[in-house]
């Protein structure tokens, strides 16, 4: 196990140096620069700015800088506004994280609530109803939720700001972000659900004797979790960093935008960050998707 | 990706409208937008010391000196002021200079500072703080978008910044001495842009390091955010909202009621119009397209002139004119005819839709001459008799041999690209000419591009046909004739570059320099409008219409007012 953790993280690190060199090359490759402005900026000026941030030296020189500097822990700063990259990322990613990590929880709950519920009453009435709402869930973007959400609460009902300095809202952006993963673990919950249950060793508890709330939750669901396990590693990653859709239609300030304006506005090295820290979220999250596939099912061999 | 979202939400949000609309049997009009149903105008607040705005997203700085937005443009007029400020009625006023004399050459001001100015932590502020936040803004270690600005000063270069003796304090602080390199008809106008706004050098110079030349004192609120103006920086949630607060060591604190500005930051006006409708907010500074026929019709919507114009160029050296068998001068009765070919009144009335006027010249209407008067006085062509001008277009297309009258046709193939940001508005403008012109049988096309990239090619000059568009910075025509040099960075037209056409451009060049030294007001104004002819002759330059700039504002509040540039000033606002 140590071995194999140890081998995953090695990869891992490759995995994420090879995006970051990838990244870096094809910004630069782009038309486009940091620097461009409505009314165009003396040549005198944009000098000055290329060589405060290094952009006059070669690009392997400045890959290898930018590198050094990360080593240091130093992210840099954006090149539109000034500001430390490590400050930006302070104050963002907590605030997507949050809402992040509520509407994770309450995904996941919700889903294997309702994906047990809808398997083991299979073509009865509950079941009929939550997969008529998961369906329409399914079929509706997050941006469609969060701008009925926004219409609904804020505007018809007024339960809810649709502006208040200092305030972030929380309870319609985690609503917004959880339908839609809640959905598919309903359906992945359901499908595995009634396969788990139709295998020979349920049977085999069943027969023997056992309770069957234990059959249920012990012999079944736990072995119905392992399609979850492998959507829900990656789903957190993506939703704990942000939805720029999400954060955009309820003013978050969170990460998500963060991800497109960098690349608007060619800030090479917001660009640069907010790839590399995706990228490392994304490959921890596989990292322990893998391994609790084992702590859930000992029978799979992680070497 | 941006757009694409704005556009879906906007579908979502019309959806909607359709519904709520459903409910009410009897509203069948076709602005189906979420501001379908209008809520009765509010004519009173509560609180009566609170405003919520919103202009934009979040500005990438605002620091004065390395400002180049018209929105941070707006934060830094109502959190820090310099030596002159604009009034409700347009004018300019003393602010941190409680008088001024200009010398009889027009190359000396002397201001006379107001006495006990402070700073937002209570430190008193004085002419020598000019020099220094002067010499800063202009300095190659700050590189500001604006440093073109201080070449109004005799020894200013990019590489040294300005000179000891540009900008000097008295001893006792009291009084400011500007020198001139030339005679600048709108140097008062500067002295209330935010690029000439003092700064507090103590935070400054504290916020420094070696990694960062520029200080990163107003990157937050907090100490370091120091000013001297109406509202001091309380509370910053980055790209979510700002909360200002009264600054009481601001010398005209006594007019300011309002004591709490919340700015709202958000890049998508449709969440914004959300806001305001909700009555979250009480200003906002931009109405989504879908929703201006709704919202003129409130008595809330309010439209200020602005300095700009939209236009588009040809690029005088495309190899389109090649292709047609031009030659130089018959490429520009060409382009000529282009012009004339546009329906500028269908632009304004259906894609504009508020009130935009026409434009028939390159210097906005309502610009001034700097001698007292207003620029425009003439009409580069027609804006009312549009079919005219479709005649007078066919002839001269018949002119050149591409047009045969008799049988109202052209003789040959006409096709070209028209390049163009992909934003909506834009595009939109981009199909309307390509409808007026394919009525005499022209083929244009029109490209998009994401806004970076545009500017690379526009720049570069790999195009034949290109949107343009220019809010001024200040009301001096030179401002947008200097944009024209060949040098200039904004030369997407590219005059000058191409030695083998017989197009003499050093011409522009030295008339834009005999402007920028000419001491004489009048003769000044003569040079200008030579300048704007002599760029018009090209035709080029094709403006379309004067920009303006419609904003929403709750009929509780008094007292906002902004100007031509488009900054909004709230520190003399009121609320019933």
């Amino acid at each position: 196990m140590t071995k194999y953790v140890v081998k995953r993280v090695l990869l891992a690190f490759a995995t994420v140096i090879i995006i970051s060199l990838i990244t870096f090359f094809a910004m630069n490759a782009i038309p486009g620069g940091p620097f461009n402005k409505e009314k165009a900026v003396s040549p005198a000026v944009i000098a000055q700015l290329e060589a405060r941030y290094n952009l006059d030296k070669p690009l392997w020189e400045q890959y290898i800088i930018y590198v050094k500097n990360i080593a240091h822990g130093d992210f840099g700063v954006s090149l539109k506004n000034g500001r430390e990259i490590k400050d930006i990322f302070a104050e963002s990613f907590p605030i997507s994280a949050k809402i992040g990590l509520l509407a994770s929880v309450i995904a996941i709950a919700a889903g294997l609530v309702l994906g047990s519920i809808a398997a083991l009453m299979r073509n009865k009435w509950p079941d009929r109803v939550i997969i008529f709402f998961i369906t329409i869930i399914t079929s509706m973007p997050s941006f469609v939720v969060a701008t009925l959400l926004l219409y609904f609460f804020c505007m018809k009902l007024g339960w809810f700001s649709a502006f208040s300095a200092g305030e972030n809202m929380t309870v319609l952006p985690v609503i917004a972000l959880s339908l839609s993963p809640m959905a598919y673990i309903t359906r992945l919950t359901k499908t595995s659900m009634l396969d788990a249950l139709g295998q020979d060793y349920i049977r085999t508890a069943k027969a023997k004797g056992v309770s069957s709330r234990k059959v249920i939750f012990v012999h079944g669901l736990r072995n119905a979790l392992i399609p979850v396990i492998t959507y829900v590693g990656p789903m957190i990653a993506s939703i704990l960093t942000g939805s720029m859709v999400v954060e955009a239609i309820f003013n978050l300030g969170g990460l998500g935008s963060k991800f497109v304006m960098a690349i608007t506005n060619r800030d090479y090295t917001l660009i640069m960050a907010t790839t590399i820290f995706l990228a490392t979220i994304m490959v921890i999250a596989n990292l322990i998707t893998d391994i609790v596939y084992k702590v859930v099912d000992p029978r799979i061999k992680l070497d | 990706m941006k757009k694409k979202l704005v556009s879906l939400v906007l579908v979502a949000s019309m959806a909607l409208g359709l519904v709520a609309c459903g409910k009410s049997a009897t509203d069948t009009s076709s602005n189906a937008g979420t501001g379908s149903e209008a809520p009765a105008v509010e004519t009173t607040k509560e609180d009566k010391t609170t405003l919520n705005i919103w202009m934009s997203s979040e500005p990438a700085h605002i620091d004065p000196a390395l400002n180049s937005s018209v929105d941070g443009g707006c934060l830094a007029v109502n959190s820090f002021e310099g030596l002159m400020r604009y009034a409700a009625d347009g004018s300019l006023e003393p602010a941190c200079a409680e008088s001024y004399e200009v010398s009889e050459d027009g190359l000396t001001y002397t201001f006379t500072m107001r006495d006990g100015l402070k700073w937002s932590n209570g430190e008193s502020l004085d002419a020598s703080d000019f020099v220094y936040s002067w010499k800063r803004a202009a300095s190659p270690e700050v590189a500001a978008d604006y440093s073109y600005l201080a070449e109004i000063f005799p020894s200013f270069t990019y590489e040294t910044g300005l000179g000891d003796e540009d900008v000097v304090a008295s001893e006792d602080g009291k009084t400011l001495t500007v020198h001139l390199k030339s005679v600048c008809p709108y140097f008062l106008d500067l002295c209330a842009f935010p690029f000439f706004f003092p700064v507090n050098e103590e935070a400054v110079e504290a916020s420094k390091s070696a990694d960062d030349p520029v200080g990163s004192w107003a990157n937050d609120a907090g100490e370091n955010f120091v000013c001297n103006g109406a509202y001091v920086l309380s509370s910053w949630n980055h790209d979510s909202d700002m909360t200002y607060t009264k600054n009481d060591n601001y010398w005209d604190a006594d007019s300011v009621s309002v004591t709490t500005l919340n700015v709202m930051l958000t890049a998508e006006n449709t969440v914004a119009y959300t806001a305001y409708q909700t009555g979250d907010l009480d200003f906002i500074d931009d109405i989504p397209v879908a929703e201006i026929p709704t919202a003129m019709q409130s008595s809330e919507f309010n439209i200020l002139d602005n300095l700009g114009t939209y236009y588009f160029s040809f690029n005088y050296n495309s190899d389109l004119y090649d292709s047609l068998g031009l030659n130089e001068e018959d490429a520009k009765v060409f382009r000529h005819a282009i012009a004339l070919l546009i329906d500028r009144q269908y632009i304004c009335d259906t894609i504009g839709q508020t009130g935009q006027v026409p434009a028939s010249t390159f210097i906005p209407a309502g610009c001034v001459d700097g001698n007292g008067g207003e620029f425009k006085n003439t009409d580069y062509y027609s804006i009312d008799d549009y079919e005219a001008n479709v005649t007078e277009a066919k002839s001269l297309l018949e002119s050149i041999g591409l047009f045969d009258t008799a049988t109202d046709a052209l003789t040959q193939d006409v096709s070209f690209t028209y390049l163009t940001n992909n934003v909506e508005g834009n595009v939109k403008i981009g199909e309307a000419i390509q409808a007026d012109l394919a009525a005499v049988g022209i083929n244009m096309s029109i490209d998009q591009e994401e806004w970076n990239v545009f500017q690379e090619t526009r720049k570069a000059g790999n195009y034949d046909v290109a949107r343009e568009g220019w809010i001024m910075d200040y009301n001096d025509p030179v401002n947008m004739l200097e944009m024209y040099t060949t040098e200039s960075g904004n030369n997407n037209p590219q005059f000058g570059k191409d030695s083998s056409k017989s197009l003499d451009w050093a011409k522009y060049d030295e008339m834009i320099d005999n402007i920028r030294t000419e001491a004489d007001l009048a003769k000044r104004a003569e040079l200008m409008h030579e300048a704007e002819d002599y760029l018009m002759d090209t035709w080029c330059i094709i403006p379309l219409y004067y920009y303006n700039d419609p904003y929403m504002i709750k009929g509780y509040v008094d007292g906002v007012y902004g100007t031509v540039e488009g900054m909004k000033y709230f520190y003399h606002a009121t609320i019933k």
